[in-house]
């Protein structure tokens, strides 16, 4: 299998991929994005990884599910707004992202299916980038099951290899995107087996974040549920959900109508994202709020990762990418949250 | 692919006010402009859309025995159920479900069921009574106890009355009234009072979150076991699917795993409702 890329040739193979959308990490003033990419031959994946994961191509922070219209109260005009159908392909997905993509997957099509989330996903490649080092200092996704080279979730793979990539196709769809820039990839030399190894050995071993017992603190987490080990992890928490919007499998949302004229009627409804650290997420209009307190709601986001997600689904709900911790304002670390949660005794 | 978050339209044909007020209850009936497919079980629920308003999950009260209309009975609390409120008939909503689990009713035949509901609570519990009435030979005993704040909050009054030529209804209100005759005092002083047998017995009960704590302890004194004791929970729900991430309890998202569970069963969960 040819899948060795030179860095030189790299943008005469995005040239090969016109037929797709393509969608790559942008630097805006410090920080790092994904967007639509007009010009894919201006690719820079020298990049640590972005601010917002990639999930925001697959389900954007805001989309219209439908739209609505009516002249008088006795009718009404549906109109359904369904994601358009163009094969896309992601460039330089972290393995930690990659994993949320295909955890959001399960969650989008277990039971009833979000056709919303499940039509983008069809039409998307995802083209994964190796880590060779932790693009932050928080990384831990060796302790969640992950690695800075997980191939799970993504299509092809990407290593750097100094002045060149090594390609690693997993799936059909990978394939197609290697095929599209025949002649540009060489035969691997015997040494890039062993060469690619040893990045990834290197790359693992520069983690500095890691959780002890995971499965432990996994089982014992609800036997410290009613615990005030809660109210004092949470005391810090202002409320302003940056570790849930930043998180690559946080997926709740809301839905709402957007009036845009009264009469005649007519608006949208529109899914947005939504956070279950802000006080009104469970508030039931009688005022009643099942999850009222901060305690209450950063047990709900640890629960759900590491115990509730586990039992329904036999993994957990996090990929070890740090954002969390890094974006926090006040210094709420999931990592060591769950060390104490280790070390807890009642 | 189906599309779940496209709600199908359907006319109101009937509003009835059963209480005025500051918690004021209408009960609608409901028609699909198309034909549409919406095979539901006794408590299952339907998301309710009021175009650009929003969206509410509500109980169906109707009988799944009834194909001519859909009936809610709804609670003036929010933005939608206002908007309702303010709606006539002939009015177009829009109506996706059903969703949720519902009674096992199939289990219970052969049974004694005693219902036990407090204010808009009998909305979720008159599809199975109506259901069990019509069925009413694949049952034992049926028993209703029921109440509210003042005789002014009840509701289905009429319904009510017709019902006692049935079957058993014990009313009560919580304050004294002139001429009510029948139990003042709270549902589970009422229950208590009444004392069903667990024999052969599964007891439904739905209303105020402090009503069925206190319906639940009633009923275990009285000797039923918590797996004869059913109930429903709710809480806010956005999708109905199981995935906006609102409305679950521990691992169970009730609008899919619930709202109705036995009491064997929920008091394992998280008390997060």
């Amino acid at each position: 299998m040819q899948n060795i890329l030179l860095k030189k040739n790299f943008s005469s193979w995005l040239k090969q991929l016109n037929s797709y959308k393509v969608y790559a990490p942008v630097k805006t003033g410090e920080v790092w994005s994904y967007e639509l990419i007009e010009k894919p031959e201006n690719i820079n994946l020298d990049y640590p990884n972005t601010i917002i994961p990639p999930k925001k191509v697959l389900f954007p922070q805001r989309e219209v599910l439908l739209e609505f219209e009516s002249s008088s109260v006795q009718e009404m005009k549906l109109k359904e707004v369904i994601p358009e159908e163009t094969p896309s392909v992601i460039f330089g997905i972290r393995s930690c992202d990659a994993r949320g993509l295909a955890k959001l997957e399960k969650i989008f099509k277990g039971g009833f299916e979000d056709i919303y989330f499940l039509k983008r996903n069809r039409h998307t490649v995802l083209v994964g980038l190796a880590c060779e080092t932790p693009p932050s200092p928080d990384c831990f996704c060796t302790s969640v099951d992950g690695s800075p080279y997980s191939k799970e979730g993504l299509d092809l793979l990407m290593t750097d290899m100094g002045d060149r990539y090594h390609v690693e196709s997993i799936t059909k769809e990978g394939e197609k995107l290697l095929e599209a820039g025949i002649g540009l990839f060489n035969d691997p030399e015997e040494t890039v087996k062993e060469e690619l190894e040893r990045i990834h050995r290197e790359s693992e071993k520069k983690i500095k974040r890691h959780i002890k017992d995971i499965d432990k603190i996994s089982s014992k987490l609800p036997e410290i549920f009613e615990t005030e080990f809660w109210d004092k992890e949470s005391l810090s928490c202002i409320r302003c959900g940056i570790c849930t919007y930043s998180c690559p499998v946080c997926h709740c949302f809301d839905i709402n109508d957007e009036v845009i004229c009264t009469f005649p009627l007519k608006g949208k409804r529109v899914r947005t994202w939504d956070n279950c650290q802000f006080p009104d997420f469970t508030m039931h209009s009688s005022g009643h709020n099942p999850r009222s307190d901060k305690a209450s709601r950063l047990r709900q986001r640890i629960m759900h990762k590491f115990n509730y997600f586990n039992e329904n689904c036999m993994e957990l709900l996090c990929t070890g990418c740090g954002r969390c911790i890094s974006k926090c304002p006040v210094g709420i670390d999931i990592v060591e949250v769950l060390e104490k949660v280790r070390v807890y005794e009642k | 692919m189906k599309n779940e978050y496209i709600p199908k339209l359907a006319k109101i044909v009937s509003i009835k006010e059963e209480v005025d007020g500051q918690r004021a209850i209408k009960t609608f009936r409901t028609h699909f402009i198309n034909n549409e497919d919406f095979s539901h079980k006794c408590g299952q629920c339907a998301m309710l859309s009021v175009f650009g308003k929003g969206e509410s999950m509500i109980s169906v009260s109707s009988s799944p025995l009834i194909n001519d209309y859909l009936q809610f009975s709804i609670l003036k609390t929010g933005r939608v159920t206002t908007a309702l409120h303010e709606m006539g008939t002939g009015d177009v909503i829009g109506i996706r479900g059903p969703y949720g689990n519902g009674f096992p009713i199939e289990d219970w035949k052969g049974k004694n069921l005693i219902f036990i509901g407090g204010g808009i609570g009998l909305a979720p519990l008159w599809s199975i009574v109506q259901t069990a009435i019509t069925k009413k030979e694949e049952y034992k005993e049926l028993l209703l106890i029921y109440g509210s704040r003042t005789s002014k909050d009840l509701v289905y009054k009429e319904e009510l009355e017709e019902l006692k030529k049935k079957m058993t209804i014990h009313l009560s209100v919580d304050n004294e009234e002139p001429d009510w005759k029948e139990f003042v005092g709270f549902v589970p002083n009422n229950v208590m009072d009444k004392k069903p047998s667990p024999e052969n017995a599964i007891a439904v009960t739905c209303g105020p979150p402090v009503m069925i704590k206190f319906v639940i302890k009633a009923l275990n004194d009285l000797g039923f076991r918590d797996d004869q004791i059913y109930t429903t929970v709710e809480n806010k729900m956005k999708c109905g699917i199981g995935k906006c991430g609102r409305c679950n309890i521990g691992s169970h998202y009730i609008c899919k795993e619930g709202p109705v569970y036995s009491w064997a069963k929920l008091k394992t969960l998280p008390q997060e409702y």
